[in-house]
């Protein structure tokens, strides 16, 4: 008897749960995936995984207030539905996680310990040692691998996705796919795409993110019709070490521990660090924001980082930009018994020991909140209908996005430790959906249908790479393109946004999409070509990179981690109470505006012409109301009051 | 580039290989000299340049890379003649070490598919035999998870972290190639059925007997050790290991895998005594 | 086809066989090398005290000898030289890429293996001539320079020591080898059958293997010291010297199947 059969792109924590979730319903899974699964991005994550615990209830937490602070530290740019329902699984997922071997840390008593991490007051985040999402990965492979051996699961390892396959009725019915060691073409038939290919941290040139996150798989099926939602919101993780191959995080401790962050007033002073006198010595977030210090919030220390490099020219180093992150005057052993993980990995990566020479850091796109635009089932309650096979389903029908790189969940902003849960839970739940797809007998199933479809697809692609292979060789460099584009995109899109700066990027990052058309390959071989899969990467970059250009552009505010000076909010600084009142209340009425016009998903379809075009969906906010995010805002309290009489009168009437 | 660093260049020896079955060659690459590069950044240049040291077109030298973090276990290669991964071989040490030039390899002990790129395969295969997971009913919602020490969660994370690099098998000298060629119109099936047979005989190595250790000390994975064990003494199983300890010297995770290694010989030799005695 | 059978049940029955390998080793290779050196020692007090010696371990009888020999020291050496042979083939050593001290010793376990398999089965042809029958003492191992050791007259092993020094160095040579391989051979063997298992624990260990092997070390060199000063003139009171060694002795005499002289116990 023929079977359902399921594809998923993209072996990750979203991707490898899902398979898991639709093996044990007995569906078929194929798993496509560049690397083999065990080493895909999510092992990067280092931090934890949060969920509500029986520690923190008694405290005061709920599931409620986990997805309050997901919401608000998204700047409420996310349904709210998905997110409630995440957070309501959470700690069953942790437990789940306990279940199948994750190696947490224990208590005394042998319960799972918890830490507190940034924009919560309760300790929810459930870690093993310095590499929760490595753990968790681990343990969700050993099960797809117990699959495997089961039959339930086929791994297509350096394989790499080319696009879904679409009937003439536009349902997705397959995707063709490319043996990255024969080069081979064909097509895999699915009853039920799932796309789970993470971020496209590539695209910035330099990321945290993993050299398989080129977002080539969500852009393919971006250009196949599915739309693309807010692009524009990339997070960036003020501390990493630039390297020449990758920025890695440095841990925000280092700063909580007393670093202090500084550039010579001369700029790229060929000096050593340690021979710079302290006259020449710029503490600039000392000295700017003295009640703070150091310790500024995230996003501010983000752009103070990054300006005093671009604007002021003072980066210490001249190709590569990046300022002093300073532990060297606080005592070793100290800096050994708080640091001492996190110092050992600067110290492995960058061959100095941070106690003894100031650390180079620089701020680092880190990932990407928006993705593929998929669907929710609601309940009356506000939660997701669990088994429904909307979950997840984009425009595209048996077309599903889980993961990073869909973009539920973040919002504006991606709260720490909420990406792993939001991955495994996107995955689990769009399992169930899509198996509950398979059990409805009103289409053909794909392994029934005629192969006519699958092969003109196959033929299509197989052109576009001999077509590839093809080219002469006087075109440009894909490197150098890759590199141009890159340096565009991390200077007009990451941390400060102005629309000039965007629509130059955007002018350039046209051109260099040009004349990524007729650049050429060192490597015409028809054998483990990765020049081949590079420049396709690559090629594949300029839809979602001009998206996120685009809705940058477009979007006239600050939300969460667009950030753009010449939109911000007005300042409440008066000294006279009525005056500071008076700003407060025009600062409410700002803020009502501004959401008015802006708390709206950026939606983005590829024309005729592939640019892509932008419409706004509005935001399913029905649980809890928008209201200001005030982090640390000069002022904060009076706008508070005044917001919490707005809200009262509100509800009265 | 700052005039200082812009004259200078660096030289690194490739062992190339176009393919399986393919005779190897060297090719030398003039690498100009940034800081802070590590072998993934010279590699990532050289397939930017396309050229060789004598200015030579060559297609890009292929590998394998992912993280960049030592946290995936991608980048393993033999670098100046020792097993590690590339993202943590930071240039100036290599430098310091060899002034004349980086002398990359592949790993030996796994089929070459490409130049540095090798197929390891082989050691999924033998998570496989040993059945490296927790066999648990369902993934429902089905109550808590057994309570461990903070002793056995010290011990279960150190070996969780193995990355499956292969460094402890490329630096064993009980470790040795397998590579097989397809018959004339053998099928895929049949092929990847031969081969794995040929991977489930031959010696499974310290990193899969350290992933035996982990999955028996778990509380649930302990109720079906036997299973595991009987894997661990079947042919290629830990009675191959000849102790000399390279595995726990070039481990990047730092993994106490000899440990592991005379933990679960204990643990072979009381099951195969019960064996004998309970049947 | 019948390689690959013996190769199938080899894997089959490998970790028993590996496990016995290891045992073998010990007990009783390992024992019988302690008491071998330890006897040997016994020419540091002279030959008589020597012949003293031989004379009460061959109060056993040649056939309980004979059954001893094969059962408890020809056999397991032969066995745990084979299987060790396999063993050391089918490693890739590699001490030049990786000169840790753990590899040192693996790669240095193998060679002394290898060495002392060859000492051995050369040794025991030099003095004892590996069979006793006639037909093999005198017209294969007494031509080709074997089994010169006469139990009876135990002055025999002194003498033959002392006609070349070539051959005293081989004999240290082999004698050394052997007592590395037993004193490392514990220690690996200890973490095989997972008595030590932590670093710490596998440290401790080493030091008494190693104490061990280097107070075997002294015996075994002392037996050779004593082999090459021994005074070989003097004929051992209380023990008579034949004319000829025992491998004289007229065709058609009685011997057992094996190839036992019994003339030897009518001295008893």
């Amino acid at each position: 008897m023929t079977r359902p059969k399921v594809v998923v792109v993209g072996g990750g924590l979203a991707g490898l749960s899902a398979t898991m979730q639709l093996a044990q319903l007995s569906i078929d899974v194929d798993i496509v995936s560049l690397t083999p699964v065990k080493r895909s991005h999510s092992c990067c994550a280092q931090g934890g995984i949060n969920s509500v615990n029986n520690l923190t209830r008694q405290l005061g937490d709920n599931e409620w207030k986990h997805f309050d602070d997901t919401v608000y530290g998204g700047d409420f740019l996310q349904h709210q539905p998905p997110v409630n329902e995440m957070a309501q699984w959470a700690p069953k997922i942790i437990e789940l996680m306990d279940r199948l071997g994750v190696t947490f840390n224990r208590t005394p008593e042998g319960f799972r310990d918890q830490r507190r991490f940034g924009g919560t007051l309760y300790a929810r985040t459930a870690f093993a040692g310095a590499t929760t999402g490595q753990q968790l990965l681990y343990a969700l492979d050993e099960q797809v691998r117990r699959w495997e051996e089961h039959g339930h699961v086929t791994k297509h390892e350096f394989w790499e996705y080319l696009g879904p396959i679409l009937d003439d009725s536009g349902v997705c019915c397959g995707c063709v796919v490319q043996d990255l060691v024969s080069m081979e073409i064909r097509s895999l038939r699915a009853d039920a795409l799932i796309i789970a290919s993470g971020g496209c941290g590539l695209i910035y040139g330099r990321s945290t993110m993993s050299m398989a996150c080129t977002g080539s798989a969500a852009s393919r099926t971006y250009q196949a019709g599915v739309h693309y939602a807010n692009g524009e919101f990339i997070q960036v993780h003020p501390t990493a070490i630039p390297g020449a191959d990758k920025l890695r995080l440095m841990s925000e401790s280092a700063r909580g521990e007393g670093g202090r962050v500084w550039v010579s007033r001369i700029p790229q002073d060929p000096r050593h660090p340690t021979e710079i006198p302290a006259a020449d010595r710029y503490y600039f977030l000392e000295d700017r924001y003295p009640k703070y210090g150091n310790l500024v919030p995230r996003d501010i220390a983000t752009r103070e980082i990054f300006n005093v490099c671009t604007k002021e020219g003072l980066s210490v180093e001249k190709d590569r930009m990046c300022v002093y992150l300073d532990v060297s005057h606080l005592p070793s052993d100290e800096l050994d018994r708080k640091l001492g993980g996190i110092l050992e990995i600067y110290e492995k990566f960058q061959g100095v020991d941070p106690r003894k020479v100031p650390m180079k850091i620089f701020p680092a796109v880190h990932y990407s909140m928006g993705g593929l635009w998929c669907d929710y089932a609601r309940t009356a309650a506000g939660g997701l209908h669990v088994g429904s096979p909307r979950n997840h389903e984009t425009n595209v029908p048996g077309l599903y996005a889980i993961g990073e790189c869909d973009y539920h969940y973040h919002g504006a902003n991606r709260l720490g430790a909420n990406s792993l849960i939001a991955c495994i839970f996107s995955g689990l739940i769009t399992g169930t959906g899509v198996a509950n797809r398979m059990k409805s007998a009103d289409r053909p199933l794909a392994a029934e249908r005629a192969s006519t479809l699958f092969d003109q697809a196959c033929q299509g692609k197989q052109a576009d790479y001999k077509a590839l292979l093809a080219r002469d060789g006087r075109g440009g460099n894909p490197y150098d393109i890759h590199q141009e584009l890159g340096k565009v995109m991390t200077q007009a899109a990451t941390v400060v946004r102005h629309n000039p700066d965007l629509e130059k990027a955007l002018a350039k990052v046209h051109e260099l999409q040009e004349r990524a058309k007729t650049c050429s390959l060192s490597d015409m071989g028809n054998w483990t070509n990765q020049n081949v899969v590079f420049t396709r990467a690559l090629q594949d970059m300029f839809p979602i990179a001009k998206t996120i250009l685009k809705g940058a552009l477009a979007r006239d505010e600050c939300r969460g981690a667009h950030f753009k000076p010449e939109f911000t909010m007005p300042h409440v600084d008066a000294e006279a109470p009525s005056e500071r009142r008076r700003q407060a209340e025009a600062w409410c009425d700002r803020f009502e505006e501004n959401n008015r016009k802006w708390l709206k998903s950026t939606i983005a379809r590829l024309g005729p012409d592939g640019e892509p075009e932008l419409s706004y969906e509005e935001v399913d906010t029905s649980l809890i109301p928008p209201r200001p995010r005030l982090y640390g805002i000069v002022g904060g309290e009076v706008i508070e009051e005044v917001w919490k009489e707005r809200s009262r009168g509100a509800a009265h009437e | 580039m700052s005039d200082t660093t812009s004259s200078r260049a660096f030289d690194v020896v490739v062992l190339r290989q176009d393919g399986p079955g393919r005779p190897s060659y060297w090719q030398r690459f003039a690498v100009p000299y940034e800081a802070d590069m590590n072998v993934i950044s010279a590699l990532q240049k050289i397939a930017a340049m396309g050229r060789t040291a004598d200015g030579k077109a060559v297609s890009p030298v292929v590998w394998d890379c992912n993280c960049l973090e030592e946290v995936c276990g991608a980048c393993t290669m033999v670098i100046n003649g020792k097993v590690r991964q590339a993202c943590t071989a930071l240039v100036d040490r290599l430098l310091e070490d060899n002034p004349e030039a980086i002398e990359l390899r592949p790993m030996t002990k796994f089929p070459v598919v490409r130049d540095l790129m090798v197929d390891r395969s082989r050691m999924f295969a033998t998570l496989k035999k040993i059945k490296a997971w927790l066999p648990v009913d369902s993934y429902y919602d089905i109550g808590e998870a057994a309570r461990q020490s903070q002793e056995n969660q010290q011990i279960a994370y150190e070996l969780s972290k193995c990355m499956t690099c292969g460094c402890c098998l490329e630096a064993c000298p009980q470790y040795l190639k397998i590579e097989l060629v397809r018959h004339e119109g053998e099928s895929d099936e049949a092929f990847h059925a031969r081969e794995t047979e040929a991977f489930f005989r031959s010696f499974m190595g310290a990193s899969a007997i350290a992933q035996v250790d982990l999955f028996n000390t778990n509380p649930t994975g302990a109720m079906t050790s036997r299973d595991r064990l009987d894997a661990l003494v079947s042919e290629g199983g830990i009675q191959v290991c000849g102790n000399a300890q390279n595995c726990v010297q070039v481990c990047p995770k730092d993994i106490p895998l000899t440990t592991s290694i005379a933990r679960m010989g204990r643990a072979a030799t009381v099951h195969t005594l019960k064996q004998w005695f309970d049947r | 086809m019948q390689i690959s059978d013996c190769a199938s049940v080899f894997g089959r029955h490998e970790f028993l066989i590996r496990r016995l390998h290891s045992l073998s080793g010990l007990v009783p290779i390992g024992g019988y090398l302690a008491f071998h050196l330890a006897t040997n020692a016994a020419i540091l007090d002279g030959v008589a005290a020597y012949q003293h010696r031989a004379d009460q371990i061959h109060r056993l009888g040649p056939t309980t000898i004979l059954v001893l020999e094969w059962s408890l020291i020809f056999l397991p050496i032969l066995f745990h030289g084979i299987v060790g042979m396999l063993i050391v083939c089918r490693g890739k050593r590699n001490l030049s890429q990786y000169p840790y001290t753990g590899n040192f010793r693996y790669t240095l376990q193998r060679a002394t293996g290898v060495i002392a398999m060859l000492f051995i089965l050369w040794h025991v042809f030099h003095m004892h001539g590996w069979f006793r029958w006639q037909w093999w003492v005198e017209g294969v191992a007494r031509p080709l320079g074997g089994a010169q050791f006469n139990p009876a007259a135990a002055v025999t092993a002194p003498e033959v020591l002392q006609s070349s020094w070539v051959l005293v160095v081989l004999y240290a040579i082999g004698t050394l080898a052997c007592v590395y391989h037993l004193a490392n051979g514990i220690w690996t063997m200890g973490i095989t059958w997972g008595v030590w298992t932590s670093p710490r624990a596998q440290r401790m260990a080493n030091i008494p293997c190693m104490l061990g092997g280097l107070i075997l070390a002294v015996v075994g060199m002392g037996a050779l010291y004593g082999m090459c000063i021994a005074d070989t003139s003097a004929v051992p009171a209380g023990g008579e010297r034949p004319a000829h060694s025992h491998a004289s002795f007229e065709p058609g005499e009685e011997t057992v199947p094996g190839g036992i002289e019994l003339t030897e116990e009518g001295r008893i």
